[in-house]
């Protein structure tokens, strides 16, 4: 039976759950890449063109390190969750970049609300593509949809419990294949718990909520990740002791949104930006200051 | 004997070394240039303090601050090692404990650090981007053929200070490239230099920050007149330069040192002392980091670099 690999990396972190329950319950073999390390991000910068961010640079090394071990590499496309939910422009090109660049049979998905293309449709064509039977797909999708909410909730439930805690809370605003990517975020986050932090993430809330909370900073707001991401400050700020805007470079819709951010909220918080050169020697003195910041103030 | 405390202060280009007593009284200081070598350079710094202190002097507690702070900490076995913008705030509060924002703009980075009845609120650094620090002024003037030393007098002189295009350093310096070629006098180019550091920095530093006096600017760049004079001229209020500026960050350390002292007593004979470093790259696994091993006395203290602990 054909392999499908799946790069640990941009849409992994959203759609985990759903895709690889999914591909199990229809007894598909798959390979998820490693956690980002140094020979990943080398392929990457070198497969990339300059301009994009490094992120993305870092999808393409490992779709590089899946390229001959799989038969399909999963790359979906996201557009839009309804038009005012847009997603970043690699969301969207990530398919055609990748067919361009590589020379694999790439497993693929759209998912475009504004024109009618949901994930059920998306998952069933890719079940299609892969001739399973069909009276199997319906009861998959249901069971990887619900271990997708299911898993959602755990985590929304262990955030928010996490905020009650009596230790210094430090909310990080970022997107989860930036927060949770071993080259990016992983140093900063085990940093933090290191001294004694509690590290609440803004991804793991209810989106619903933040989504519409985002207005209270900018009614103008065009991408759904930011809205959810800036939201997740106005829910928790009376809970929390600090906020760290984590993004990589560039990113063009994350460097406006935390500008405004940072101007129109009284927390203390810093922002990081990561690119391929940074060491964490230069993020220490950041995050041990900005520690010594909220100490203080908790002790005042 | 007086019990007395030393802090040491490692710059990216300059390190600056402090001793005070109990009643924050500065002892003995000095501060020389890096030069690339942090180690060596603290050794020197040390031992030059060391020779100038009173004899009735004994060292009860050492601090250590800035970029390789890490590394002299283990050199002098320090009691305390602290980032610089701790170390910036804590000395500066001990001489202005009013103060509400402190400017700082030292070789490679430069900050902001807003106060709040002595407690930090809130504060910034550079990014990604060193335009308008320390380093970007000492190359502009090599190109100039200036020392940095009269940057500012330079500065000064000027009466129309060319506009320069300072949001990056490389079109900064064809920017100002350009100018001199035009035919634009050095001292305005000069002044325009100083200029756009106070505006990049605003812009991109402060970006927003309510900055309130007492306002203080310190860092190396704090001594060149010119990023002074237009720092007053844009924010159009007072900023205070202290003549000891440069060695808040060592003053601040060695106020920490005190605070965190315990109970042992230092010799400062560091020039027998044999530390080595050596570098190297592991190839445990595709990580492969960048192993760096400290040896004291051919005893292996410590090792940075390794992104799985194994070292």
């Amino acid at each position: 039976m054909d392999k499908v690999g799946i790069p640990r990396n941009i849409f992994y972190y959203y759609d985990k759950d759903i895709v690889e329950t999914f591909l199990s319950e229809l007894k598909i073999p798959y390979i998820v890449s490693p956690h980002t390390n140094k020979k990943i991000l080398e392929d990457g910068l070198k497969l990339a063109s300059d301009e994009m961010c490094l992120s993305f640079k870092i999808y393409l090394g490992h779709i590089n390190y899946l390229k001959d071990k799989c038969d399909y590499v999963f790359v979906p496309r996201m557009c839009n969750l309804g038009s005012d939910n847009q997603m970043c422009t690699n969301f969207m090109s990530a398919y055609d970049i990748v067919n361009n660049l590589f020379d694999i049979k790439i497993l693929n998905y759209d998912i475009d609300y504004d024109s009618k293309h949901f994930l059920k449709k998306g998952l069933f064509k890719i079940a299609n593509e892969l001739k399973c039977p069909s009276g199997k797909i319906r009861k998959a999708y249901k069971v990887a949809l619900k271990t997708y909410k299911d898993k959602k909730k755990r985590e929304i439930s262990i955030n928010e419990g996490n905020l009650k805690n009596n230790k210094i809370k430090i909310l990080i605003v970022g997107h989860p294949y930036n927060v949770y990517d071993d080259f990016i975020g992983s140093s900063i986050i085990k940093y933090l718990k290191q001294n004694d932090v509690e590290v609440i993430f803004s991804d793991r809330f209810d989106s619903e909520i933040t989504n519409k909370l985002s207005k209270k900073i900018s009614k103008e707001l065009y991408f759904k990740f930011s809205k959810e991401n800036i939201g997740s400050i106005i829910y928790a700020k009376d809970k929390i002791d600090g906020v760290i805007f984590l993004s990589t470079f560039p990113c063009a819709p994350d460097s406006l949104v935390t500008e405004i951010t940072e101007r129109s909220i009284d927390i203390p918080n810093i922002n990081l930006i990561i690119d391929d050169n940074a060491s964490f020697a230069g993020l220490e003195t950041r995050l041990e200051s900005f520690l010594d910041v909220l100490k203080e103030r908790k002790n005042d | 004997m007086k019990d007395c405390y030393l802090g040491v202060d490692i710059g990216s280009i300059s390190t600056k070394g402090v001793i005070i007593d109990d009643e924050n009284n500065i002892i003995v200081s000095d501060y020389i240039w890096t030069e690339g070598s942090p180690t060596k350079a603290a050794t020197k710094l040390v031992s030059i303090l060391k020779d100038r202190l009173p004899e009735n002097c004994v060292i009860k507690g050492i601090g250590t601050t800035g970029s390789a702070r890490k590394l002299v900490g283990l050199l002098l076995d320090a009691n305390i090692v602290k980032n610089e913008i701790t170390a910036h705030a804590v000395g500066t509060l001990t001489f202005y404990p009013d103060v509400r924002t402190i400017l700082e703009i030292g070789g490679q980075d430069s900050k902001i650090i807003i106060l709040e009845n002595g407690i930090i609120t809130n504060y910034a650094m550079n990014t990604l981007c060193a335009a308008g620090t320390g380093a970007f002024l000492s190359s502009q003037a090599k190109r100039l053929g200036i020392e940095i030393n009269d940057f500012g007098t330079y500065a000064l002189k000027s009466k129309n200070p060319t506009k320069i295009a300072a949001r990056c350093t490389v079109f900064a310096e064809s920017d100002l490239v350009h100018k001199a070629q035009v035919g634009y006098l050095k001292e305005d180019i000069i002044a325009g230099l100083c200029k756009s550091v106070v505006l990049n920095y605003l812009n991109n530093v402060a970006k927003g920050k309510k900055i309130k006096t007492p306002i203080i600017f310190q860092g190396g760049v704090s001594k060149n007149k010119g990023v002074v004079k237009y720092f007053r001229e844009v924010l159009n209020e007072d900023v205070i330069v202290d003549e000891n500026g440069h060695l808040m960050g060592a003053i601040g350390i060695a106020v920490l040192a005190r605070k965190n002292k315990i109970g042992k007593t230092y010799s400062l004979n560091v020039k027998n002392i044999k530390f080595e470093t050596k570098a190297r790259e592991c190839l445990g696994c595709s990580n492969n980091c960048e192993l760096l091993k400290v040896y004291k006395n051919n005893e292996l203290i410590d090792s940075f670099g390794s992104k799985c602990g194994k070292f």
